[in-house]
């Protein structure tokens, strides 16, 4: 589903690379948090497989596309197959959250009808039922988030990338956002989620990845925020194909 | 594609920043009417050239008494001489060329001269026998000037054989250097039209970067994004070129035709039918201007 082989990453005018001969596997129906200090390459990773960026060196497989040799105009095309959040929410502040969801469709050229079934359907999934026509400043962080959500999953995507998508929320709110994106990924949506949420990592054990300059240090399933101190867990650094 | 949707942010995008759309299209609008102003000025020219050309003759002057002694050092043509020109002009190898050609005296000379010259103080003063007695030639080719220019020059008689043609040629010239004046106008404000069109676009996409990155990431193709920045320049652009094309229409009704023609009735000037001619290529030009500024503006602007 996604395959990231031997990635290095150089960004222009910096001496240290952000990613540094990075491999990862991915399955389909994973639940992945990716976790890591600020720099330490988590935003990197999820840039390159939006194909945002292309890796200096190695090589980006997503949903069966090669994100290094695929032509732009076929880009976007691939990235109607991914949904993204993040923590900021990026809503269009001056549309309801109707519009904002149907924006998402409209602009890839779905017809009015598919729309008007598709739009309402999502916002009762994530819980947004009878709001439709509230704007994005009349509303909590957390209903921002979900409309946020209901706009990456609107067009059924394979793989949700959430960036820090509880960042600014309060706790009670995050387990909430936290419930609805475990639903998305019970019903077979592939999750990548970059956080710095001790708390949600650790109750969640799930499959979790740590990065720290630029380099895999841990990839280990059902894990807490930090590498328990047992000394049990499966390391994987660099060689996770070799 | 849906075009309610490419319209809806087309109109969005016009209205969200309208001073700089008014001055897109009054910098197309001014810079095509100095293109069709230029365009109209080079037919003008073609059909002055085509007028005149016909008419232009080829004047052979015969020598008089006060003629310089250079070239005429026997003073006023004989009769002898003067059948000889005729003769001459008559010969096949120059009829070839000859449509017609005949012959002014002294008297007919001074007759045209006071004609022309009515009211001058310079029409008192001259006498018919000061000026030439001429052979006039229509030639069926008015470019072929060199043939009657070399058959007659340095002849006995003949004081000087002269194309009237060269006469016109300054005057085309000042035209065409004053067409070409405004061509180079034209086109430094062309040059900044594209600029002050692609800079439009780019704070168009700029303030709408919100939207244009929400389009990026949920997979709307560059085509969809792009459209309505291009479509916005090339509406602003259409707009300022039908302006200018309206101001040709103009020009050539109340100015040239209903000012000029007045004026100058035995001068040919251009018609309506040249502004309709010249219309619609000012609005191809600003079209294809716009579309490519904008176009180029946008991609740049718009790294996928």
């Amino acid at each position: 589903m996604i395959s990231i082989a031997n990635v290095t990453k150089q960004y222009k005018g910096s001496v240290k690379p952000a990613l540094d001969n990075v491999s990862l596997e991915i399955e389909k129906g994973e639940f992945v948090f990716l976790v890591g200090a600020s720099g330490s390459g988590k935003s990197s990773l999820m840039r390159l497989m939006l194909r945002e960026d292309i890796p200096s060196k190695g090589s980006v497989h997503v949903l069966g596309e090669n994100l290094v040799g695929i032509p732009s105009r076929r880009v976007p095309y691939f990235r109607r197959k991914l949904g993204v959040v993040f923590q900021d929410f990026r809503l269009l502040t001056n549309k309801t959250v109707a519009q904002n969801v149907a924006f998402s469709l409209e602009v890839i050229g779905k017809s009015q009808g598919f729309i008007q079934e598709a739009v309402p359907d999502v916002l009762r999934l994530v819980g947004l039922e009878g709001k439709e026509n509230r704007l994005p400043t009349e509303l909590s962080g957390g209903e921002q988030q979900r409309v946020a959500l209901a706009r990456a999953i609107v067009n059924k995507p394979s793989i949700l990338l959430a960036d820090e998508p509880t960042g600014n929320l309060d706790p009670t709110t995050s387990q909430e956002i936290m419930a609805l994106i475990e639903r998305i990924n019970l019903a077979g949506t592939t999750v990548i989620m970059a956080t710095h949420d001790r708390n949600i990592v650790d109750r969640l054990q799930k499959r979790v990845v740590e990065l720290n300059g630029g380099v895999i240090i841990r990839d280990q399933q059902g894990a807490g925020y930090q590498k328990a101190q047992t000394g049990a867990n499966q390391i994987v650094e660099g060689g996770f194909f070799n | 594609m849906r075009a309610g949707f490419i319209l809806k942010e087309i109109g969005q995008g016009l209205s969200r920043n309208a001073s700089m759309v008014v001055s897109v299209i009054l910098v197309t609008f001014i810079s095509l009417t100095f293109v069709g102003a230029a365009s109209l000025l080079q037919l003008q020219i073609g059909q002055m050239k085509n007028y005149w050309y016909d008419r232009a003759q080829v004047a052979v002057y015969m020598c008089t008494d006060v003629s310089p002694s250079e070239p005429c050092p026997q003073g006023e043509a004989s009769a002898d001489l003067k059948a000889a020109v005729e003769e001459r002009l008559k010969s096949p190898t120059l009829q070839a060329y000859i449509e017609k050609f005949y012959f002014e005296n002294h008297d007919q000379a001074y007759q045209t001269f006071q004609d022309q010259f009515e009211g001058n103080a310079v029409a008192k003063y001259v006498t018919p026998e000061q000026l030439n007695e001429t052979f006039w030639v229509n030639l069926k080719d008015a470019t072929k000037s060199q043939i009657i220019t070399e058959s007659f020059s340095g002849v006995a008689g003949v004081e000087e054989v002269r194309d009237q043609r060269t006469y016109l040629d300054q005057i085309f010239s000042i035209l065409n250097a004053a067409s070409i004046a405004a061509i180079a106008i034209a086109s430094l404000m062309l040059v900044s039209a594209a600029l002050l069109i692609s800079t439009t676009i780019r704070l168009s996409a700029f303030s709408r970067r919100r939207e244009l990155g929400i389009m990026r990431l949920v997979g709307a193709s560059n085509f969809y994004i792009q459209l309505p920045f291009i479509l916005e320049g090339v509406v602003a652009a259409t707009i300022g070129s039908i302006l200018a094309g309206g101001a040709v229409i103009a020009i050539v009704q109340f100015f040239v035709q209903g000012y000029l023609a007045q004026q100058l009735p035995f001068t040919s000037f251009v018609g309506l039918a040249d502004g309709l001619l010249v219309v619609p290529i000012l609005v191809g030009a600003g079209v294809l201007l716009s579309a490519v500024a904008s176009g180029l503006a946008i991609r740049r602007y718009l790294k996928i």
